[in-house]
């Protein structure tokens, strides 16, 4: 390969912040660019260095969003986001950012299985962290653009995730050329409706939501196994006639029994509303209506209820418990005491240890406070059985107990649990029931 | 209810996506040019392997088809994927029989031979490499193989080796003089050969600026912007070949049986 867009070990490049990084080595190549190891202000950070022809069309608006972007701060800490942009030399330039951390895997390894998540509570972390992070990022006026499965780092033990590539991120609506990557794109830009935004992130999303799932293409079933795909059957198949694999009302796309086994695995433990999100943003509606896709904020709520519906037994099995309620651990045949319901408006949560409350299973909420754990259930240090539930807002609850009485609960405080109680944190109520 | 482990899932299924290697080893390939044809393709294949370890997207399988006075595939029984593949050593000698090379390479171009994919498959991509003209008429094996379907939607590229090769009849095969490569020197033809495989089994993972399909012309093009050849590796004379001039193409719902 040509070397000679490649740095230099030692080389000095200034930057806009009026830094001074030093190239240490070289790391990766990628598409439009190199990855380097630079001591930049006393630390080891990471340089993508772009070949002068991955600048697409008009580099110096590439360069000065990118500039934007680095200005502006990283919307949220899942981002590797640019730090700080180089000055021009020859003909290109970089941008800083941290360097991975240890313990996180390309989206890729998983898809591989090279990588596994340990269990499905961890899977749904990851798909937490990813929604929060495009909550965030739209809420703030941005569009990622070009919404891939390259796109992400996952830790499969924490759930923890870092979104790279960030350099075509822009102002929602603004064009930078970029379409997308073959079968991650919404199909308004399949078929050259539009190019991408906000709402067509909303699909690639979508799209990789499943992928951690299933780990099949929420679009690729029977009919996705041509012998050949061409150009005009990619169109079709990601565009004018894409189908869910799972779509009721059109099984012509369904799940072959063998190539597309881990969906059919899968899909019938996942509970109803998950089901019905996936199902209403694979819908032929929200395939070809943008607007009418799930925003972040209701696919924030269903996975946070999803994620504190499978608690695990104590042999190690997963369990999903629904609407809180006790059940059976199928392996190792013991009943899964589950001692309370915490009940929302509209469903219940096991109340067992380490149950949380998030902020958004209350009412209208702030982007960033979204997955603010804001009550934690915890078991007595003496008696693992007498569980309590603290409080981790910054309000003071006003608890009413069965008896009708009225106590306050402070702000990392801990109010025991007892069947009937009432609490009322950010208007609205939320019920204490116990399991028979 | 029990959630199912994690670790009953297999991986993502994945198209598959062929690359054809057709080789010409004939006499005037000795010495230094088979030497670096075996190198070159040695080199190529195990970038291929450390990139099909990572590729989420395409099951990469290579087929490399030699041919001189007669032809043979390296693989017999079709193409291997890149993972599990070993270049063998290939010897020049005997003449130059693109004619067989084109009738062997149609015949093997079905579902019924190299191409069965349960899980369905890109584009093929075919890469041409001659240093000189056919001993026999090569014609009617090529009107032929235009009407085979994959042939003709093959994203296809040419290297054209030497003064003494027939850039034309690359260009008739490949379908567009812009998608043949001419040159005489094999490092350049080492590091091009690279260039193009690694692109063409990349494509269905890269993200693009546009939704039209690429050809083996953008990619000789890509080459020469990203700056790995200079343009005295094009023809001067720009000439595009109807893939297949009697039958209509493009329709985009071809019958099934179109594929075998």
């Amino acid at each position: 390969m040509d070397d000679s867009t490649k740095l230099a070990f030692g080389t000095k490049i200034k930057t806009m912040l009026g830094n001074e990084l030093i190239v240490a080595r070289w790391l990766a190549e990628g598409g439009q660019g190199d990855i380097y190891i630079i001591k930049y202000n006393e630390q080891f950070m990471a340089l993508k260095w772009y070949k002068p022809k991955g600048l697409g069309k008009d580099p110096q608006a590439f360069y000065d969003n990118l500039k934007n972007n680095a200005k502006h701060g990283a919307p949220s800490e899942e981002f590797l986001w640019p730090l700080d942009v180089t000055e021009w030399m020859n003909g290109s330039f970089g941008y800083v950012m941290e360097l991975r951390p240890p313990g996180y895997s390309e989206l890729s390894d998983f898809m591989l299985t090279e990588v596994r998540f340990p269990s499905f509570r961890k899977i749904t972390d990851a798909a937490l962290h990813i929604v929060s992070a495009y909550r965030i990022l739209h809420n703030q006026g941005y569009s990622y653009q070009d919404l891939n499965d390259g796109n992400f780092f996952i830790n499969p033990n924490t759930g923890k995730v870092l979104i790279c590539d960030n350099d075509n991120v822009a102002p929602n609506g603004m064009e930078t050329g970029i379409a997308g990557k073959p079968r991650y794109m919404a199909p308004e830009i399949v078929l050259g409706k539009n190019m991408p935004n906000s709402l067509s992130d909303r699909f690639s999303m979508s799209v990789i939501l499943f992928i951690l799932f299933c780990l099949n293409h929420p679009l690729e079933g029977k009919k996705s196994l041509v012998p050949c795909l061409s150009p005009e059957l990619q169109e079709k198949l990601y565009g004018s006639e894409a189908t869910f694999i799972m779509d009721p009302s059109n099984r012509e796309n369904g799940p072959h029994p063998e190539i597309h086994k881990n969906t059919t695995v899968v899909w019938p433990y996942l509970p109803d509303y998950m089901q019905d999100l996936f199902l209403t943003a694979f819908s032929q509606k929200a395939l070809h209506n943008p607007n009418a896709r799930p925003s972040e904020l209701e696919w924030l709520k269903k996975l946070v209820r999803f994620r504190s519906e499978i608690v695990p037994c104590e042999c190690g099995n997963e369990i999903f418990t629904e609407n809180g309620k006790n059940c059976n651990c199928e392996r190792c045949r013991e009943k899964m005491q589950v001692p309370y319901r915490i009940r929302f408006r509209d469903y219940a949560i096991p109340g067992i240890a380490d149950s949380r409350i998030y902020r958004c299973q209350l009412g209208i909420c702030n982007t960033d406070e979204a997955l603010k754990p804001v009550g934690h259930v915890i078991a007595k240090k003496s008696d693992k059985r007498a569980l309590g539930l603290k409080n981790l807002s910054n309000q003071v609850w006003s608890v009413e107990l069965a008896s009708g009485k009225t106590r306050k609960v402070a702000p990392q405080e801990i109010m025991p649990l007892r069947d009937g109680m009432s609490v009322h944190l950010y208007n609205e109520v939320i019920k204490i029931e116990a399991n028979e | 209810m029990n959630m199912p482990t994690t670790d009953i899932l297999g991986g993502t299924p994945r198209r598959a996506l062929n690359i054809f290697y057709v080789l010409d080893t004939s006499g005037s390939m000795d010495g230094i040019p088979v030497a670096t044809l075996n190198r070159a393709m040695e080199e190529t294949i195990e970038i291929l392997k450390e990139q099909a370890k990572t590729n989420a997207d395409a099951l990469l399988k290579i087929a490399v088809l030699e041919f001189n006075s007669d032809c043979r595939w390296l693989q017999a029984a079709g193409p291997e994927e890149a993972e599990d593949f070993m270049w063998q050593e290939v010897k020049a000698g005997g003449l130059t029989e693109m004619g067989a090379a084109l009738t062997e390479l149609n015949s093997k171009l079905s579902r019924n031979a190299f191409l069965s994919s349960m899980t369905g498959a890109y584009l093929p991509i075919i890469i041409f490499m001659s240093d000189g003209y056919a001993t026999s008429d090569y014609k009617p094996a090529l009107d032929k193989i235009r009407k085979n379907k994959w042939f003709a939607r093959a994203i296809k590229i040419g290297f054209a080796m030497s003064d003494d090769a027939d850039i034309k009849m690359l260009a008739e095969v490949v379908g567009n003089s812009e998608a043949v490569v001419k040159t005489n020197d094999w490092e350049l033809f080492a590091r091009l050969i690279q260039f193009s495989s690694v692109t063409a089994s990349m494509l269905a993972s890269t993200s693009r600026t546009c939704t039209e399909p690429v050809t083996g012309a953008d990619i000789i093009k890509e080459a020469i912007d990203s700056g790995e050849a200079t343009e005295d590796i094009l023809i001067d004379e720009h000439v595009e070949y109807d893939p297949e001039p009697e039958v209509e193409i493009d329709s985009g719902d071809w019958e099934e049986e179109d594929w075998d």
